[in-house]
């Protein structure tokens, strides 16, 4: 098991823009999902101003794009202590959710405002139109030797 | 991690997801559905009612049991979606092909 090192939560008590809820650093594996997801589940708890639907909506496009990171940001022969990422969720203070995921692979060669959602018979290829789908606003950087993905989700009434 | 229990009744397997259907549990679940067809079962429910979060592999693991129970004569229906999985298929439309049953036991009367 990989252990998340950061924290989760918050110390602060008073409803503030840009409240984290997690902060995580990690080893950019498949085992990855089920840690970040574990410690969002343990972390809602202390944020009851963000709703279910929100709540979902982020991170199931968070789940895909840190599928997709672990799939495909690096190279076979990547030695598997160097493949790193760090996910950082921060509320917005007004029920919405703020993401940002940074890896050290590879850059990606996409262009995120050519996603389309594939047929529904399509056994694959649904991930960031998924992703895209489900936020307010979601985008792909190259930030000198690292990839920063960037969500937002909006409170919806 | 993620539990898959299969249990067939009256020529209707009922294959059930409980936790999580990510990246790492959906190459599972399409094993267990695949398994299901080549054992001669084609008519499958997929029990959501406990998966507490579905992905895009998910999905395609379920398309790919529809798929290949459609071949065989038969049919995959889903039954019982959390919120989480039912956000999922909103999104991308799937509904439209996979439209989800209220409970198991009818989800092939009609």
């Amino acid at each position: 098991m990989s252990e998340p090192t950061g924290s989760t939560g918050s110390t602060g008590s008073a409803r503030t823009a840009g409240r984290v809820v997690a902060h995580l650093e990690l080893p950019a594996d498949p085992e990855a999902l089920d840690t970040a997801h574990d410690a969002l589940d343990a972390a809602w708890a202390e944020h009851p101003e963000i709703g279910a639907g929100e709540r979902i909506r982020f991170v199931t496009a968070l789940m895909e794009i840190l599928g997709n990171v672990v799939e495909h940001a690096y190279a076979a022969d990547a030695s598997a202590a160097e493949r790193r990422l760090t996910v950082e969720v921060v509320g917005d203070g007004d029920g919405g959710l703020r993401g940002r995921i940074e890896d050290n692979g590879q850059p990606a060669a996409l262009d995120l405002s050519d996603v389309v959602m594939p047929d529904a018979d399509a056994e694959s290829g649904r991930g960031l139109a998924l992703a895209v789908a489900a936020l307010d606003d979601l985008s792909y950087i190259r930030v000198g030797s690292r990839n920063v993905w960037t969500l937002r989700c909006e409170r919806r009434p | 991690m993620i539990e898959i229990d299969v249990s067939t009744e009256r020529g209707i397997a009922v294959v059930v997801p409980r936790g999580r259907l990510n990246m790492v549990a959906a190459k599972r679940l399409r094993e267990a559905l695949a398994e299901v067809v080549a054992g001669g079962t084609h008519r499958i429910v997929v029990d959501l009612g406990e998966t507490t979060f579905l992905d895009s592999s998910g999905l395609g693991a379920l398309v790919s049991g529809l798929k290949a129970a459609r071949q065989a004569g038969g049919d995959l229906r889903v039954a019982r979606p959390t919120p989480e999985v039912l956000a999922v298929f909103q999104l991308t439309n799937i509904d439209k092909v996979l439209r989800p049953r209220p409970d198991v036991a009818s989800a092939f009367d009609v």
